[in-house]
């Protein structure tokens, strides 16, 4: 299972290193760190808040890309109309208003790419630890986002560009952005809405729940270790979902020819499923039950019950056809049931 | 219909009973898709056996537990490095330590290079356990040729197989939990938190898993389990070093800059 593999390998590879890069030598991703280790935020329970405004408009171009880069605090991203990309931010700290200036935001603006990124001050003894900074950008709606964040929220509606969201600790959430193409988290949710995407998506987390509803995509892998996954209204030709104490629910139709590969532990896998064209099953269970409310074709014995009423059936491994038995499902959980519904 | 995935594979492998082989075979004479793929897992099983099993040896992991203890204390230098670096060092020349900037950057390096070794030998140890069964079934059959392997047999050597890859898996696990240990402390408590958490997790669910096969040791929805949990518990210690990896990676970079800043003011 590569839950966080792709974020950390691909992902996060590209996240501390960028929030470092081409940055004044004093300022240091050791810091950022630090900031994040010693808990984001932390001096909020000393003194009055105290907070310092950031706004910028930077030209892009409608196809342009746009990176952002936090380490403490939440982002946000909306598509809007024009060329344009609006950055507000707000710096906040708790006593000592001297902290806000030991944090910078730094915007790299360049040919048809606009990076944005939090700075923390390491010259001063790691005093703007206690900073968080939250972000508010409006984007092109055509452009490319990649937002990651350490410690925050990430949020993004409205860009139709290609998008990648990425949070260690904190949601992630998209809505009416078609093109994502990765979300994850280690401790939050990942929540998607309105994808049509071509390509493949990928969404993992280590704790939370994946959730995602329309959604049309070519592959899908999604995966969490403790967290339910659960995919509504959703149309894709490849489906990798592994989860070892989540559950798994698939509503929506499976494509002619499409291959589907659940994978859980103590979870229950269940498909519901809207005038599939037909699959060839295999279902696995060591202690769960396996229930199919479709008619199926079990090791060349029609087992559909009565017109093809819900029936249980007490085996490890069922191998059965339904339909024209073009897509393939293969749905494991050692403990957990399996069931196959009509929508 | 086509044969599943498993049935193929164990076509391929030349495992499958004489009846279930013989039907695979028609199939897959008629069919152009499953042939091609028979070819795709017969040419990687020939690959495979080219390739020498290796198991890491426990010492590898004391090595990159050592370097990265001394790391951390900054007292010393990388337990490779020492030596090369002592005779690459012009005589007469400054030592590093005197340098904290370079100390410290040589040192990140120098731990980044274990973290990196380690992820090798875990990928090394992944490899020979995927492609191990296929070097125990001696050679590929022919597309004609049928297995011959008694029941009793196979039953056997899929078990023995299983006791062999557990102790790989646990292997890796080990040397893998030995540095995630040791370098926790580079990561945010909440996020370190999170991952022990569903470590635990995955530790009963091999836990559970592990009961499973011991009852049941021909199951499949036991072994297929038991293994799955092992992959999904190394790939969730891999993401653990690659994240403090990643941390450390971004103090190396800071360092480095220092050090350039340092080389700037100085001309």
């Amino acid at each position: 299972m590569r839950l966080i593999a792709a974020m950390l390998l691909a992902g996060w590879a590209g996240a501390v290193p960028a929030l470092a890069q081409d940055r004044p030598y004093h300022l240091v991703a050791h810091d950022a760190v630090r900031a994040v280790r010693a808990g984001a935020y932390q001096g909020r329970d000393r003194g009055p808040e105290q907070t310092d405004r950031f706004s910028r408009r930077v030209k892009l171009g409608r196809d342009g890309r746009v990176s952002v880069g936090n380490v403490s605090g939440d982002i946000v991203v909306t598509g809007g109309s024009g060329d344009e990309v609006s950055i507000e931010a707000v710096k906040r700290a708790r006593g000592d208003q001297n902290q806000l200036a030991n944090v910078r935001i730094v915007v790299d603006d360049r040919a048809g790419r606009v990076e944005i990124r939090t700075e923390y001050d390491s010259s001063r003894s790691g005093r703007g630890n206690n900073v968080s900074v939250d972000y508010t950008i409006t984007v092109p709606s055509g452009a490319a986002v990649e937002m990651k964040s350490v410690s925050g929220n990430v949020k993004v509606s409205g860009v139709r560009g290609a998008v990648r969201a990425e949070s260690v600790s904190g949601n992630v959430t998209t809505s009416d952005t078609p093109k994502v193409e990765a979300a994850k988290s280690v401790s939050g949710n990942v929540t998607l809405s309105g994808i049509q995407n071509d390509g493949d998506l990928s969404a993992s987390s280590v704790s939370g729940t994946v959730s995602a509803k329309s959604v049309k995509a070519h592959a899908l892998d999604i995966g969490s270790v403790s967290g339910d996954l659960v995919v509504t209204d959703v149309t894709c030709e490849r489906l990798n979902a592994k989860s070892v104490s989540g559950g798994f629910e698939y509503v929506g139709s499976i494509a002619r020819g499409g291959v589907y590969d659940v994978n859980l532990h103590s979870g229950t896998v269940r498909f519901v499923l809207a005038n599939p064209p037909g699959f060839e099953l295999t279902a696995n269970t060591f202690s769960g039950s396996i229930r199919s409310d479709l008619p199926l074709t079990i090791g060349g014995d029609r087992d559909s019950g009565s017109g093809g009423r819900p029936r249980g059936i007490n085996r490890q491994t069922m191998r059965a056809t339904f339909g024209d038995g073009s897509a393939m499902l293969t749905l494991r959980t050692f403990s957990g049931d399996i069931v196959i519904a009509k929508r | 219909m086509h044969p599943n995935e498993d049935a193929l594979n164990a076509f391929a492998d030349g495992t499958l009973p004489a009846a279930e082989a013989a039907d695979i075979e028609r199939h897959v004479a008629a069919c152009v898709s499953c042939r091609q793929t028979v070819d795709d897992l017969r040419e990687m099983l020939r690959a495979a056996s080219e390739l020498e099993l290796r198991e890491p040896p426990v010492r590898a992991w004391s090595r990159i537990e050592r370097a990265i203890r001394l790391e951390q204390q900054g007292g010393a230098r990388s337990v490779l490095g020492d030596a090369a670096d002592a005779d690459a060092r012009p005589k007469g020349s400054r030592s590093d330590s005197a340098r904290p900037g370079v100390a410290t950057a040589a040192r990140s390096r120098a731990a980044l290079i274990w973290l990196g070794a380690a992820a090798t030998l875990v990928l090394a140890t992944m490899v020979g356990l995927r492609y191990a069964p296929a070097r125990q079934a001696a050679s590929p059959p022919p597309l004609g040729a049928t297995a011959q392997a008694p029941a009793g047999d196979a039953a056997q050597s899929v078990e023995s197989e299983l006791r062999q890859a557990e102790a790989h898996y646990e292997n890796a696990i080990k040397g893998l939990e030995q540095i995630a240990n040791a370098e926790q402390n580079a990561l945010d408590p909440r996020t370190a938190a999170t991952l022990q958490k569903n470590l635990a997790v995955i530790d009963q669910a091999i836990s559970e898993s592990r009961a499973a096969v011991r009852s049941q040791p021909a199951s499949d929805p036991a072994q297929q389990s038991l293994i799955e949990n092992f992959k999904t518990k190394i790939a969730l210690l891999q993401d653990t070093v690659a994240l403090i990896n990643e941390m450390r990676k971004g103090n190396e970079a800071g360092a480095a800059r220092i050090v350039s800043g340092l080389k700037e003011k100085s001309n």
